[in-house]
């Protein structure tokens, strides 16, 4: 197991006032950026190094988007459905990706390759709809950019 | 008056102590300001449900009471006179019961629910809702004693608290988040806690309910019997459910000072024992081919035969389970019939302690808290561990070691009777808690001095009475048993005398009997009988086989109290203790107790290993199924520092190593384990010597 995970997480521990659980979202991100999601036993990793339960950790991990509690594909696309962008027309650019990918939201296409998601607000709300490709903003996405954006994933 | 304010709720003017919070101000009013979330025992209000929305002068918005104390000259009004609170309480409840099921006519909630109740007081008659509510897989088993319906569930995380904030065991979380919230475990792993069932008083709602009382009652037909859980020496206050003469739940009847309203899983769950397949319900006799039931009278023939053979040589091994009513009977019919005086006694319990005495809930407002246990706190008496959280919540320091400096205002809590009442006089404690193994081995010590005097005959025992079923499972016991020539049993299980007795006689449960126990506060309480026994009552017969010896026994308990209580608790009476028994005072402190021998801790290679009694263990959890996940007989308990160096994380599975025989037990992170050590329970399968090696 990750012993190098263990001590970069007691690094991250020290830096917090000593019973709270501060340190708990930066430790849950170091563990995905380790294993690219939060398997059950990452998420036993990060309790053990933590001294809390592994239920804590998956209370936090599931409150969050951006933390992956399913295996992940090499690519992320994540589709902001929140107010500003669904006036856009997010659901439409949504289904969209789904139909090119031919994976619901929250899933991962056949091939492994990209993981698609709906994300809450990403401050981009004057240039919606935003869809984050791996972690880059693509400004003003509409339906029809899905195709050569999963091409490009490709 | 600075230490109270003065405010107005609902026109009418109150005064209360500075600090009182807006829920209890208004009680204090006469007025009910309606909650969900709002639990003081779980910790500060998190106003989750806004169910107690009131309006206050000054403020623009409906506020949630249940977040508020009462200040000086605020003038609030609750739904009584405020249309604008009126309204926002209906609307608060509209919006609870859009996914609700209403599904009450078979939800084992209704009748005693407060949803159902609230939305019948505050809440819309009709709904707006036209579309499909959201349905989940129910019920689902949140663990084999409790059963969760998510569909029910209105999130006023009173369950999630109790597991962070009472419990501390932190395994019953939220997942996920706003409207997709749900309340669950680790991978859908059974929740399990020493304490689990609170959570099923606690639920507002027909969330989460017990699968033993699921679809076994209605609020309408059930009766409520006070009384005291007899299986561990803490004496929570409990209330027993029946139904047609049948125990079919237990709940917490909060004694503030002892319990606080909670129970432990075993005092909660385990009442099943009560219809174990081999429960004793008449006399057995050994014959050829095991044991044969018996006539009652040629039962109390085979008894008083039996006890003159034995003469006064009879030695009695009591369990500590018994009320000290049956203890003196029986104290009276050997001591005083027989001249019998040899008694193995589970506990004997220093009188310098009582001057140490205190409420168990002094132990919250503890600064410094010394406990000297072998086994976890939790395992012997389960509460005290959880007024140990409490107080180490309000920032008390937790030693598990005498340090070098000098303790001011220490509470001990120790397992060791006699060196507790030395070490309390050493460090002059504040007060002092000793745990005794049984629950009431201290009623059972008393009964049997104020039974009589005189000592034991020196003569080998040539009849044996062991009364109550753990005293048949103590290999001490067993071992003074087999030297004798009969062994007469009192007790509930068969199995437990099986190949021990010659003669047993049926015992009842503490679920049966009228009676007193005295718990580790040295507090007598009364057990009430909550159903009738599948036998007759021990003093019954009691009285009539010591009628042979010209002994005279009452057949009821509240005579023989009054016997006892003349003789040894000042002569209260069974009336004077009532339902919620008070604490006797702190005696004097009395003479210099001589320190005890010091116990040397062998050193070896490896662990050591050290065997505990775990709280779920014994004939009566043994006699329930339900329970059985509970056991922690295949986990070895590990400190933090120990199972890192050996890469082992909790849940694990690990290989114990002992003297070249492998087992296999899964870990268990122990943060209160000395290093060095590791925890097995007595009931761990295996050959294991006292010192291990442990590798994953
Ligand atoms: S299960 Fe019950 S106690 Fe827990 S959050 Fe839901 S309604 Fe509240
Ligand atoms: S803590 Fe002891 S007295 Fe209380 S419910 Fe549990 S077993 Fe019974
Ligand atoms: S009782 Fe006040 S918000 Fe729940």
């Amino acid at each position: 197991m990750g012993v190098a995970l263990f001590e970069k997480i007691q690094e991250i521990r020290a830096i917090y006032p000593e019973g709270t659980q501060s340190a708990l979202l930066p430790a849950l991100r170091l563990a995905q950026e380790e294993y690219g999601w939060l398997s059950p036993d990452a998420l036993r990793e990060v309790a053990d190094a933590l001294d809390v339960t592994p239920a804590v950790c998956k209370s936090v991990a599931s409150f969050y988007d951006q933390f992956h509690l399913e295996p992940v594909g090499e690519h992320l696309v994540e589709v902001c459905t929140n107010v500003s962008c669904a006036l856009y027309g997010a659901q439409q650019v949504l289904e969209a990706f789904q139909d090119e990918l031919g994976c619901r939201a929250g899933e991962t296409s056949d091939d492994g390759k990209v993981t698609l998601s709906t994300i809450e607000c990403l401050g981009g709300c004057g240039w919606g709809t935003i869809v984050a490709v791996d972690h880059h903003y693509r400004t003003g996405v509409k339906p029809e950019d899905a195709a050569a954006i999963v091409k490009e994933l490709s | 008056m600075t230490d109270h304010v003065t405010l107005t709720i609902d026109e009418r003017t109150v005064t209360v102590p500075k600090g009182t919070g807006l829920v209890e101000t208004a009680q204090a009013a006469g007025i009910e300001i309606p909650v969900f979330c709002y639990e003081p025992r779980l910790g500060p209000p998190v106003g989750a449900c806004r169910m107690c929305l009131v309006e206050i002068e000054g403020m623009p918005k409906l506020q949630a009471g249940c977040t508020l104390t009462a200040q000086e000259g605020m003038v609030v009004r609750t739904a009584r006179t405020s249309p604008l609170a009126s309204e926002g309480q209906n609307s608060t409840l509209e919006f609870i019961l859009v996914n609700h099921p209403l599904d009450c006519p078979v939800c084992d909630k209704g009748g005693e629910c407060p949803l159902q109740d609230l939305t019948f007081r505050y809440g819309p008659g009709n709904t707006r809702m036209t579309f499909d509510k959201r349905t989940q897989e129910k019920p689902i088993p949140l663990s084999p004693t409790i059963a969760l319906d998510r569909e029910r569930c209105i999130l006023c995380y009173r369950c999630t608290r109790f597991s962070e904030s009472v419990s501390e065991d932190n395994d019953l979380v939220p997942l996920n988040r706003g409207a997709n919230t749900v309340i669950g475990t680790f991978e859908d792993q059974p929740y399990r806690s020493r304490f689990s069932g609170n959570v099923v008083e606690l639920c507002p709602v027909g969330a989460l309910t017990s699968t033993q009382y699921r679809f076994e009652a209605r609020p309408w037909d059930i009766q409520e019997s006070p009384s005291v859980c007899g299986l561990c020496p803490v004496g929570c206050n409990i209330s027993a459910t029946t139904r047609e003469g049948k125990v079919k739940r237990i709940q917490s009847r909060n004694h503030p000072q002892i319990d606080e309203g909670w129970l432990c899983d075993k005092g909660r769950f385990t009442y099943g024992h009560l219809t174990a397949a081999d429960r004793i319900k008449t006399p057995l006799l050994k014959g050829e081919a095991g044991f044969e039931p018996l006539e009652w009278d040629d039962a109390l023939d085979q008894a008083e035969t039996l006890l003159r053979a034995g003469g006064d040589t009879v030695v009695t091994a009591f369990s500590g389970t018994e009320s000290t009513e049956q203890a003196y009977a029986l104290g009276r019919l050997l001591r005083a019939g027989l001249g019998a005086n040899g008694a193995v006694l589970p506990e004997e319990i220093p009188t310098a302690l009582d001057a140490y005495r205190a409420p168990l809930s002094s132990i919250r407002d503890a600064t410094t808290i010394v406990i000297l246990t072998r086994d976890l706190v939790a395992d012997r008496a389960p509460i005290v561990d959880l007024w140990v959280k409490a107080a180490r919540r309000n920032g008390a320091t937790i030693l598990t070691e005498i340090p070098e400096e000098k303790l001011e205002d220490a509470v001990l809590i120790s397992d060791n009777a006699a060196h507790a009442a030395w070490l309390a006089q050493d460090i002059d404690a504040k007060s002092a808690f000793y745990l005794p193994r049984t629950p009431n081995g201290r009623g059972v010590a008393d009964a049997w001095s104020a039974a009589g005097d005189g000592e034991a005959s020196n003569e080998e025992p040539r009849v044996v009475i062991v009364s109550g079923d753990d005293a048949a499972a103590d290999p001490a016991v067993r071992a003074l048993a087999a030297g004798a020539d009969f062994v007469i049993g009192i007790g509930l299980f068969q199995e437990s005398f099986e190949g021990l007795a010659d003669l047993v006689l049926p015992a009842t449960s503490y679920l049966e009997r009228d009676g007193t126990t005295v718990n580790l506060e040295g507090r007598v309480q009364r057990q009430r009988r909550a159903v009738i026994a599948p036998c007759p009552d021990e003093l019954a017969w009691i009285s009539k086989l010591a009628e042979r010896f010209e002994v005279e026994v009452s057949p009821h308990a509240s005579l023989a109290f009054e016997e006892i209580s003349g003789r040894i608790y000042g002569g209260v009476s069974f009336a004077e203790i009532g339902e919620q028994a008070p604490l006797p005072p702190a005696a004097e402190k009395g003479a210099p107790v001589p320190a005890p021998k010091p116990v040397q801790v062998p050193v070896a290679d490896g662990l050591r290993v050290i065997r505990y009694r775990p709280l779920f263990s014994g004939p009566v959890v043994d006699r329930v199924p339900e329970v059985e996940f509970q056991k922690a007989d295949h986990e070895v308990g590990m400190n933090p520092a120990d199972a890192r160096e050996r890469g082992v994380i909790d849940g694990d599975m690990v290989t114990v190593n002992s003297r070249g025989n492998f087992h296999r037990f899964k870990a268990r992170i122990v943060r209160d384990l000395p290093a060095g050590t590791v925890r097995l329970s007595t009931y761990a399968e295996g050959d294991l010597t006292e010192f291990v090696a442990v590798r994953k």
